[in-house]
């Protein structure tokens, strides 16, 4: 996959909203294509993927979560996904995701973090049929060794307190 | 309905699980009538408080009054009919408010509009047909609120009788001897009949074959990454993958009335936090008590035919049939007070790890057990083996009484449907004994 700049990124204010949009569209189609271990790739070192179970929720530590990933765990959702005993996977989920209303909320130079919003939906596939996820995504962006990366996608569903079916690929 | 025939010493037949006539029945025999869980005192700590929730296909409130009393409500105005509560945890300031009527929080109207309308008719505030309707019975022990729909039936002593052990071990692992619902609740929904939830809970059976993608995962990244290190997380999912020998050398423990539980598949770890929790434990009940306390660890210990108790990671589960083949299972966190903190986020990584909705072990039962509901609706057999170790469980000479089986026993199953032909066959009035064989 092409980069929208060749250049290395020195500092977050290097980084242009179409970089970040490009960013955000880059990462759900991995998703949406299964190339799970390239899109766990995007993700910082320390990085996490985290869905609250409820709205403004804190944090992730002092309260349940429907997922507060770290890579070990991701990775270990992933061999799953990959793996040919996973009976609910059979037939496996297909998903498309719309990224949408992108903001760059925050930028700052110190630490070289922005803080990207978005809205999102995205319909899954699976064998009792069609279901859509919707709601916000705010990504943390890191500029590590000259490349943008994840820091933290928080996954802010509308339903997030809602009784689910079980959830089994990265939304 | 003739319920014997749907019953044998150790099968059953597949309409229990996809008749819609049997699902209508359980609700009026056994849902209107068992002891079902409705909830903790710890989510109504204030006068005023309400938890809504259901039992049975029932909408039910339980609320705390004005004097610290606990009192469970239909969840219906009895002038118009609206509900009064929307389902979850919530608080009113000593009045519930429907569209047409307010109530006290005992649950007497206070006043409907325009009350001069009401002059010389039947309509009387002080009715208590016109005050919100109690269920019939109410009963908690510990904190832990179970009620009963049916005026007569078994007291809630002796029907908690046999699993009485796993709440106090629940509670006496805190060292203020009290637990919190902490965390929110984690919601998930099965397209399978509640039975099936109830069978696997202590089936020990099925994790090999149902969890093998999540614990193969989880071991090929501790083999690749880390050695052959398993963190916590993933030892809890590997736990699933321990060869047949580790299950059968468990024990099966069951009671009266389908309850029933299986002795723990986790060593108490004794990690540095173990051991700051077990110094906070020892200082309030002393190093021997507390020692005695954390001896007795248990996996799921099932209180038939509502609720979950995992007493060793402070999970509670709830199970809430919503059809025949429907089923809402609900997942609560306890603190433990007095213990630390960081016992409690712990509680919450092995809730997000094995019961979240995203669960990656979890899922795999889910799906198995609606495959079952699906394979049951054919016309494809009629009758569902129980067979495994039958004949061979024995009365258990120890206090509480009850069987004991093997670990990979299916007696758990049979105990609960022999609880199931009591509660289903009308008017039989008798103790529900699980017979030993
Ligand atoms: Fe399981």
């Amino acid at each position: 996959m092409t980069s929208v700049n060749p250049q290395p990124i020195n500092s977050a204010s290097d980084i242009s909203y179409e970089m970040v949009c490009h960013f955000l569209y880059r990462e759900a189609r991995l998703l949406d294509q299964r190339k799970f271990t390239e899109w766990d790739n995007l993700f910082a070192e320390q990085g996490m993927y985290w869905i609250p179970l409820i709205e403004d929720q804190p944090d992730p530590i002092n309260h349940l979560s429907l997922a507060y990933e770290d890579s070990m765990m991701r990775q270990v959702r992933i061999n799953r996904l990959n793996h040919n005993r996973a009976w609910s996977q059979k037939p496996r989920s297909r998903t498309s995701h719309m990224v949408s209303a992108i903001v760059i909320e925050k930028i700052c130079d110190e630490t070289n973090r922005l803080v990207v919003g978005s809205a999102f939906q995205m319909a899954e596939w699976r064998s009792f049929g069609l279901r859509t996820f919707a709601g916000l995504y705010t990504h943390t962006l890191v500029v590590s060794d000259g490349h943008l990366k994840i820091g933290e996608k928080r996954v802010d569903l509308i339903d997030s307190g809602e009784a689910f079916e079980p959830i089994e690929v990265f939304i | 309905m003739d319920i014997d025939r749907l019953i044998k010493k150790d099968e059953v037949h597949r309409d229990v699980y996809v008749s819609e006539e049997v699902f209508g029945l359980e609700m009026d025999r056994i849902f209107g009538s068992a002891w079902i869980y409705v909830g903790h005192d710890s989510q109504i700590p204030n006068p005023g408080d309400y938890w809504t929730t259901r039992i049975g296909l029932q909408s039910v409130v339980m609320t705390r009054g004005k004097r610290d009393e606990i009192n469970i409500f239909y969840n219906r105005c009895p002038h118009k009919g609206a509900r009064i509560a929307e389902e979850g945890c919530g608080h009113t300031n000593g009045l519930f408010r429907c569209p047409f009527s307010t109530f006290n929080l005992d649950g007497k109207l206070r006043g409907v509009p325009y009350l001069d309308g009401y002059q010389d008719t039947s309509f009387d505030l002080t009715d208590p047909r016109f005050s919100l309707r109690k269920v019939a019975r109410v009963a908690a022990y510990r904190g832990f609120v179970f009620a009963s729909l049916a005026e007569d039936g078994a007291e809630f002593e002796d029907f908690l009788a046999g699993v009485k052990s796993s709440l106090d071990n629940f509670c006496d692992r805190a060292p203020e001897g009290t637990v919190s619902v902490a965390g929110g609740v984690f919601r998930v929904v099965q397209r399978s009949n509640w039975k099936i939830f109830f069978e696997n809970l202590n089936d020990t059976g099925h994790p090999i074959a149902t969890h093998e993608s999540s614990y193969r995962a989880a071991r090929q990244y501790s083999e690749e990454v880390l050695d052959g290190e398993l963190p916590f997380e993933l030892h809890i999912i590997d736990g699933n993958g321990a060869p047949p020998k580790f299950w059968s050398d468990l024990d099966l423990h069951a009671f009266d009335y389908g309850h029933s539980y299986m002795t723990a598949i986790f060593n108490a770890p004794d990690d540095p936090l173990s051991q700051q929790y077990f110094a906070s434990l020892a200082a309030k009940v002393g190093g021997d008590r507390a020692e005695e306390i954390l001896a007795v660890n248990r996996h799921n210990t099932i209180i038939y035919p509502s609720c979950s108790p995992h007493t060793s990671f402070q999970q509670w589960r709830v199970i809430r049939p919503l059809s025949v083949d429907r089923t809402l299972v609900e997942i609560f966190t306890f603190r433990l007070d007095g213990a630390p903190d960081e016992l409690l986020q712990r509680t919450f990584t092995y809730s997000n790890v094995v019961n979240s909705p995203s669960s990656i072990v979890m899922t795999d039962d889910v799906h198995v057990y609606a495959e079952c509901q699906k394979g049951l609706s054919t016309q494809g057999g009629d009758w569902v083996s129980q067979h495994r170790n039958a004949g061979q469980d024995q009365p258990y000479s120890g206090s509480e009484g009850g069987l004991i089986g093997v670990g990979t026993s299916e007696l758990p199953i049979r105990n609960q449907f022999r609880a199931w032909h009591e509660y289903m066959s009308e008017g039989s009035g008798q103790s529900v004994s699980p017979e030993a064989s």
